[in-house]
Parts: C-alpha cells; structure tokens; sequence
C-alpha cells in the first residue's frame, strides 16, 4: 500500500512529467476506443450496403473459375466460369437449415447507344413519312431543319477560325454537305424524293451533330423478382419489376440520372446538390465549371427543340433575363450564366418552363433499349429489351458503388454472354433431330450464331419463341407446331420481338449463371452459414468455390482492412512514442532517486519491492490515463452515435450504408483500449524498473560521502 | 571480564576497491568486536576506511578478505536477499543526508521499515511511530514532509526510522555532518538518550565533538585500526558525565 502511496506522489510531485506522459496515453486511447469504434462499425455498414445490395452473405461460383470473383471489379480477370447445374444447386443449398434463398446471378458490363438528337429525329421523321402522318411529318421536318441549319451557323462560325486551306477533304466535304442540307433548295424539293433526301441526312448530315451518348452499363442478369424479395435494400422507384418471364431492364435510380438524364438537366441538379452542401458559386471552382459547361453545350437543349418549343422557351427566357434578345442561343447563354442569387429560381424555372419541352432522359420507361456487349469468346451481341422502371438501394441512392447495379433478367444476360439458354439450346437440337443435321459443340453454335461459316444451322432458326419449342418438344405433338412459328420474325434474331417473349420459371432458373449469391436466414453467422454451405457443396459435389461477401466483393471488401492496417499503423506508432517517452522519462526519474531508492535497499526493502513500486506507477498510469482517454473515447464516440458522421463524397455512402454513420460503442472497445494502455504503460516501465533494482544500497552511502 | 557475545565481530578484514585497474586498499586487517550497548565511534580522516568499515557492518558491502559476522551470521555467506533481511530486522541506518523518502511525511517515512517487515497491525505500527517521534521529539511534525522540516528535525525523523524496527545496532555514518553544532549537539544527546535506554550505536565522523563523548573510539588511518580506547563502560555516559 505505501508502494501505491509512494507511487501517487512521485507522480504528483511530477507533474508536468506526468501530464505529457498522460497526455500521451489518453491521446492513444482515444484513439483506440475512436479507430475501433469507427472500423467495427464502419465495416458493419458497409457489410450491410453490399450484402443488402449485391453480395448476399455469401456467393457460389464454379469451382474452376480462372479468376476469383469480384462483385465491384477488379484488377485481375472476371473469368469466373459458370455453375454447371443450377437447379440442382439452388435445391441443395435451400434445404440447408441455414439458408434463407439463393439467387442466380451473371455480372458483365454492356453499353447502350443514345443516338444524337438528328438520328432521333430523323428516324421519326421516317416513321411518320412511312405512316403518312403529315402533321408530325411536317413538324419533325421543321425541326429537322432546325438542326441542319444551326449545324451549318456553328461549322461556319468555325470556318471562320480555322485556315480553310488546313481542312481535310472529308471535313471540307462535310462542309459542302451541310451548307447543301440547311439550303432553303434541299427543303422546297423535300416532297419530291423523300426516301433520298432522308438518306443524304441520315448518312451524311447526322454524323456531324452531336456525338452520340455511349452508355456503359455495369449489370446483373439475375430473376429479378427473387432478388427484389432477398435483398432488403432493393426499392422499385419508377415503373414495375419486370413481369415474371419476361425480358427487361431495370435501371439503377443512380446510373438514371447519372447517365441516361438531360446533360444540362443533370448539370444543374449537382449545382443545386453542390450549393446546398454550402459552396457558392462565386467561389466554387467545381461550380463555376458546370456553369460554363451549361453555357457552352446550348446544343444540347436548342437540337431538342422544333420551332414551336423553340418559340416558348424564347419567351419564358426573355420575361425572365428581361431582354428582347431573339436569338435563342444568346438566350440561353445568358440564362445559363447563373449566380448565387438567381440560381434556385432560374432552376425552378428550367424545370417548368424548358424541360417540358426536352427528352429528359434519353431512354424512358417503356422505351425497348439495345444492350451491346461482347461475349464470353468476344463475338459482339446485342438484344433489346425493355425498360420497366428504376430501382434504389435504400439509404444507397447516392453510393456510385451500389449505384453501378443494374438489373436484367438472366435470359437476356445469357443471351448477351452468349450462353445458350436452355431453351435455346432444346431448340437446337429439335431442329437438329428434325432436319438431321449434324450435332454441333456448344462452342461452335455460337460461331454459327455470329458468323461460322458453313454450318448448316441457320441463325435464323434458333430464334423461335420458346412457348412454341415447349410445344414442339411434346412428343405427343410433334414438330408440326413449327409451321406455326413465324420465321420471319424470328429471322431478327435481336430484333424487339425477343422483348416479348416470355419464359417459364423452369426455363429461367434451367439455364446457365455464373454465380449465386446466398442470404442466410436472420442470426446465422456469416462464418456459420459458410462452413455449412461448403460442407453441403462437398458432401454433394457441387464443383463450387463458397466465399464471404468480403472476399468476394473484392478490392472493396479489403477496403476496411486496409483502413485498419493504416488507423493501427497511427496507434502502434503514437504507442511508440508514448512508451520511449514514459520510459525515458521514467529512466531520468529513476536516476534522480537513486539515494531513495538506496536507501530503502538499505533499509531493507528486498529488488521485488522496489519493482512493485514502479509496477504501481504504471498502473497508476494506465489506470487514469486509460479511464480519462476510454472515458472521452466513450463520450465522443456516444456523441458521434447520436448526431452521425456526415458523408461527405457519395463514396462514402456506401461505406456508411446511408447519408450519415452512426459509431457504436462497445464495451469491448473501451475494455481494449484499456489494456493496450496497461501494455504500453507496463512495457515502458521494464527497463527504468530493471535499472531501479540494480540500486545497491551502497549508493545510498556514496552519495552521502 | 565476561562480555556478552559481540554483536558484531570483524576477524582480519580486508577490503579493495578497484579503481580501474589499481587495487585501493580501503582496509587492512581489521579486527573489531561491538558488543550490546556500546556507543562506538569509529574515527579517523577523510579517506581513512570509516565509511567502508561501516558498509561491511551494515551489510551493503562485503569484505575483500576476513569474516564479518553480524548478529552471529557470515555476512559473506548470505544470498542478496537474506543481507536485506538482516538489514531490516538486526540493523538500523542514519545517514550523513538524512536519506528521507520526499513524498512521504514525517510519520510515513518512520512507519516505511515496519510496513517491510509486515509484522505489527497497523494500529501497532501507529503507535510504535508515534511513540519514537515524541521521544525524538518531533511528534507534533508527524504529518510533516521533510522538505517542511529542517536538517535537525530531519535527522530526528531519521533516527526514529532507524529505532523502528528495534534493532541491535544502529549505524551513523557522520550523522551530524550536516547539521550546525547546535543542533548537532542535540542530536548526539539524544543518541546518548537512547543508548542509555539500551540501543547499541556505532557511529563514523570525524566531528571532534562526537568523538569526545563516544564511550568508546576506534580510530583508523589509513585502512588500519591505529586506536581502540574504551573510555567508559557500556550505557555509562551518564554516569560520566555527571560525573
């Protein structure tokens, strides 16, 4: 007891000594209690955004896969294989105790054409004609032209910049061209050739307007419904789920906006985002570029309009810059040239008055979009398919991570890989068994698909609807059901009319995935459900490699362990200098009270006394500097609990499964965090300790002398 | 005439040190008996092997060459760890700087022995502590740290520590070196007290006041005993100097 008592005062008499080394401690506590709190609850949340999102608890892939899996990408292959027998899978793992569903899946990217404003308009135009629907004909010709001579304002305008001698051939061509196309001539003998004057157009003008828009799509060929029932983040925002059986596609609420939204639109959305996260234009470097961007890309809003729209948007833009201004562009640039003060009612404004007469996003719900991809042996591919609404990963709306998701069925993501789905497949052969030709490799059916040469099977053939094959498969039937089957639709192998068919449960779930995630049901351990997913695998050889969310999210999945090597790398570095610190410190003290120590040597205190004493100035140490650094640890990690940390890049989001993280505390932590302290304050304590004991009381004399 | 058994016996002692790779000599075949009561003085110059003969006795060094025995034990003979023992149950220390502990007050510093030997209750340490402060005299200090005390009321704070525990001897090295006369004169009338109530003293200095009252002298010079005069019998200074 006199040792503690000893021990308080040599600590108290010390104080400043005291008070750094203390510091110290609370400072690396804190740190501890705050990293450990974060992470723990970090990697929680994030383990909620891509397990409720994409990843399940656990995925499924062939077990001869090149590469490993990786949900998010990564730097090495996405040769993953595929599940031989899915059927059989699903059942196995779904009559495990642990399992709640599993879920087919295929991920690829695809990329997806907008056509320019011209193409758009030009293929309308050709539809009216067709219909001979003059009216629209009439107006789409207005617009049309609209177009064509704004073309030809701006290439001349540059013409005036550029030393004409410089010009290629092509663009010098290209001039002639347009100058040919915005002629009052070329419109008044419209009527005279239509069919040619909308070749010249569509062949030699459109390619001059503005470049397309090149979506690229990151999705997943899933059975949507499934998957809009197992994870729990999944939220329809507009439109419906894909109807069972069908083909379709759903856009991810984010890639939406991000990428298929009006660029002007989607601009002005981020400034409102952007000024409402406290920037100002007038400062805000991010800011005043979107602004510019608006004021130089008016083509983006006067292509999209025809002389009606044209003539409204000119008024409403004139009452509110209150100009007299005709010239739209000026208009618009003026318009587009917002400030601090103006901003949110010319936003409203471009809202109410110019929107409504722009396509505000390039492909609606409704609209059949064309995927292209290339496939597994890279042959390019393309299927239509339609767009049945947008969907959201609660509380992820704003996450590019989880926003990079996008649905289709698993029909069309074979069809895109080039897998031969199932029913595809049955077709094949009861064509080949009734025109007797001979058996072709899966390999080379897609060769023959894509353009092998000489096969016998026609690419034509394969594109019969399924409920048609499912008759012609009844033996009772016979093959006579083909006369039924109109060839000639089916001859467009990836024309719309593949939209419309319909598939049975059997068939979707009969073809190939490539993976499958799996949700356990609520309170399984991912470890639990892991160890008996593989355990079942192995007891029926199902040929699958069983990974965690973690693993096989990838880069992403490292990412709260890269974070803890960094925030522990910081702790174990302050611990450092705290513990050189408290054991020079200590070493110096321990030289100041060589007499004391001699003496009581002398007195006959035994070595193992004087090293309790120094032992109880450690725990001393850790004992209130620990509680002073868990105690704030506590209260700032209680405090960030209750009010949450800000995301504050969309990133973040995902890693925060929602706008703000909310730290948990735990016991745990704080317990941790103290022992390190008792470590470190033990630790540092060693050697001026060791020094003490070898005090003889001699030295006690000696100094006396 | 029949002595009790000495309680501390040096037989042909030697003691080196080295310094670097000299051999100093600090004694040289010394030989000394301190029986019970005796109130030694171990005289001599500065440099002459007081400090050192009083080391070997109080059990913080050993001999070169010889046999100390204290309290009938082989000094040479006991582990580390047996010399401390013996150290706080048999012997008692006063030294030259006083040597308190600074954190702790009068009466703790007094008290620090007893809670080593973890022998009595607390309330015996505490009357034990509180009965040699009022017989040194500073009682009313007790709650007192040692930098609020002066150098005599120091020393008295640690004579009480040394008597504590109730040991055969208790060693002085030079106790009133520090001290002005004065009040070195009181301290030595109050060692003179106790040794008369039957505490065994043996001193170092060179302070000719302390050796004029000592019942016995050694004087040393040189590492060698060159005097040993016994002036009076043991617990007789009283007696002599009333007389």
């Amino acid at each position: 007891m006199v040792l503690f008592r000893i021990a308080l005062r040599n600590l108290w008499s010390h104080k400043t000594k005291t008070l750094i080394v203390g510091g110290l401690l609370v400072f690396g506590t804190l740190l501890v209690v705050l990293g450990q709190s974060l992470l723990t609850t970090l990697d929680q949340s994030m383990a909620r955004s891509i397990v409720n999102s994409v990843a399940g608890h656990l995925q499924v892939y062939a077990a001869d896969a090149k590469d490993n899996l990786a949900l998010f990408g990564s730097f090495e292959g996405t040769e993953i294989g595929q599940i031989k027998d899915f059927p059989r899978v699903r059942k196995v793992l779904e009559g495990l105790p642990e399992v709640q569903a599993v879920i087919p899946m295929g991920i690829d990217s695809a990329v997806v054409f907008g056509g320019n404003v011209l193409d758009v308009k030009l293929e309308q135009l050709r539809a009216a004609e067709k219909q001979g629907d003059h009216a629209r004909s009439h107006a789409l010709r207005n617009h049309v032209r609209r177009i064509v001579v704004m073309l030809h304002q701006e290439l001349k305008n540059l013409n005036g910049l550029v030393d004409k001698a410089k010009l290629t051939e092509e663009t010098r061509q290209g001039l002639v061209d347009v100058e040919r196309a915005a002629a009052k001539e070329f419109w008044d003998s419209y009527e005279t050739d239509v069919l040619g004057h909308l070749e010249f157009l569509e062949n030699k003008i459109a390619p001059m307007a503005l470049g397309e828009d090149m979506i690229f799509l990151r999705y997943i060929g899933t059975d949507t419904n499934r998957y809009a029932k197992a994870f729990d983040l999944f939220e329809m925002v507009d439109g419906q789920p894909i109807p069972a059986g069908k083909r379709g596609f759903l856009f991810n609420k984010l890639t939406y906006e991000e990428q298929v939204k009006h660029k002007t639109a989607r601009r002005l959305d981020r400034m409102r985002d952007r000024l409402a996260g406290g920037f100002q234009l007038a400062t805000d470097d991010e800011l005043k570029n979107w602004r510019k961007l608006n004021k130089d890309q008016h083509k983006e809003i006067t292509y999209q309009l025809d002389d009606d729209s044209a003539a409204a948007v000119r008024k409403a833009l004139q009452a509110e810059l209150k100009s007299s201004e005709t010239d739209l562009v000026k208009l618009i640039v003026a318009f587009m040239d917002m400030n601090d003060q103006n901003f949110a009612r010319r936003y409203k404004l471009f809202y109410e008055t110019v929107v409504p007469h722009l396509n505000l996003y390039s492909v609606k719900i409704g609209d059949t979009l064309t995927l292209r991809g290339l496939t597994a042996s890279g042959y390019p591919t393309s299927v239509p398919v339609t767009l049945y609404g947008t969907f959201r990963f609660r509380s992820l709306d704003k996450s590019a991570v989880s926003g990079a998701a996008n649905l289709t069925d698993l029909n069309t993501f074979r069809d895109l890989y080039g897998f031969m789905s199932a029913d595809r497949k049955k077709e094949l052969e009861a064509l080949e068994a009734k025109s007797g030709v001979r058996a072709i490799s899966r390999d080379e059916a897609e060769a023959a698909l894509f353009g092998g040469e000489g096969e016998e099977v026609a690419p034509e053939a394969v594109a019969v609807t399924p409920t048609a094959v499912e008759a012609a498969l009844d033996p009772t039937e016979g093959f006579d059901e083909f006369a039924g089957v109109d060839m000639a639709t089916g001859a467009k192998t990836h024309g719309a009319s593949l939209a419309d068919l319909t598939y049975t449960q059997a068939q979707t779930d009969g073809g190939v995935v490539r993976n499958a995630a799996i949700m356990l049901k609520p309170g399984v351990a991912v470890a639990d459900g892991l160890r008996a997913v593989t355990l079942a695998v192995e007891r029926e050889k199902l040929g699958l490699k069983v990974v965690d969310w973690r693993k096989a999210s990838g880069l992403i999945g490292d990412f709260v362990w890269v974070i803890y090597v960094i925030l522990f790398t910081a702790i174990f570095v302050i611990f450092i200098v705290a513990l050189v610190i408290i054991n020079n410190s200590m070493v110096m003290a321990t030289m100041e009270r060589v007499r004391e120590i001699g003496t009581m040597r002398a007195i006959g205190a035994q070595r193992t006394e004087i090293l309790k004493m120094f032992a109880a100035e450690a725990v001393v140490l850790g004992t209130v500097f620990g509680a002073v650094g868990v105690g704030l640890g506590a209260a700032i990690v209680g405090t960030l609990g209750y009010v949450g940390i800000p995301a504050y890049v969309d990133q973040m989001v995902f890693l925060f499964a929602g706008p703000r993280l909310h730290l948990l505390l735990s016991p745990t932590h704080l317990l941790f965090a103290w022992a390190i302290v008792y470590v470190v304050a033990a630790l540092s304590t060693i050697y001026p300790a060791y020094l003490a004991t070898r005090i003889t009381p001699l030295q006690a004399m000696q100094d006396a002398e | 005439m029949d002595h009790p058994p000495a309680i501390v016996r040096l037989t042909g002692v030697d003691k080196d040190y080295l310094l670097g790779k000299v051999v100093v000599p600090a004694l040289r075949g010394i030989d000394l008996a301190i029986q019970p009561g005796e109130f030694t003085v171990i005289a001599g110059p500065s440099g002459s092997g007081k400090t050192t003969a009083l080391n070997l006795i109080g059990c913080v060094d050993v001999a070169t060459r010889g046999i100390v025995t204290v309290d009938g034990h082989d000094t040479a003979k006991l582990s580390e760890r047996d010399l401390t023992k013996l150290r706080l149950e048999r012997l008692g220390f006063i030294f030259q700087s006083f040597n308190l502990v600074g954190v702790l007050d009068a009466f703790q510093n007094v008290e620090f022995p007893l809670l080593l030997q973890r022998k009595l209750t607390k309330a015996e340490r505490r009357e034990r502590v509180m009965d040699l402060l009022q017989e040194v005299g500073i009682d009313q200090y007790a709650k007192h740290r040692p930098n609020e005390l002066s150098g005599g009321q120091r020393q008295r704070v640690a004579i009480a520590r040394a008597l504590v525990t109730r040991p055969q001897i208790v060693l002085a090295d030079e106790p009133t070196a520090n001290l002005d006369s004065e009040t070195g004169n009181a301290i030595v009338d109050l060692m003179e007290k106790l040794n008369d109530e039957g505490t065994t003293f043996l001193f170092s200095t060179h302070d000719p006041r302390v050796v004029d009252r000592a019942g016995r002298v050694v004087r040393l010079m040189d590492g060698r005993i060159v005097e040993d005069v016994t002036r009076r019998a043991v617990g007789a200074s009283r007696i002599a100097q009333s007389a």
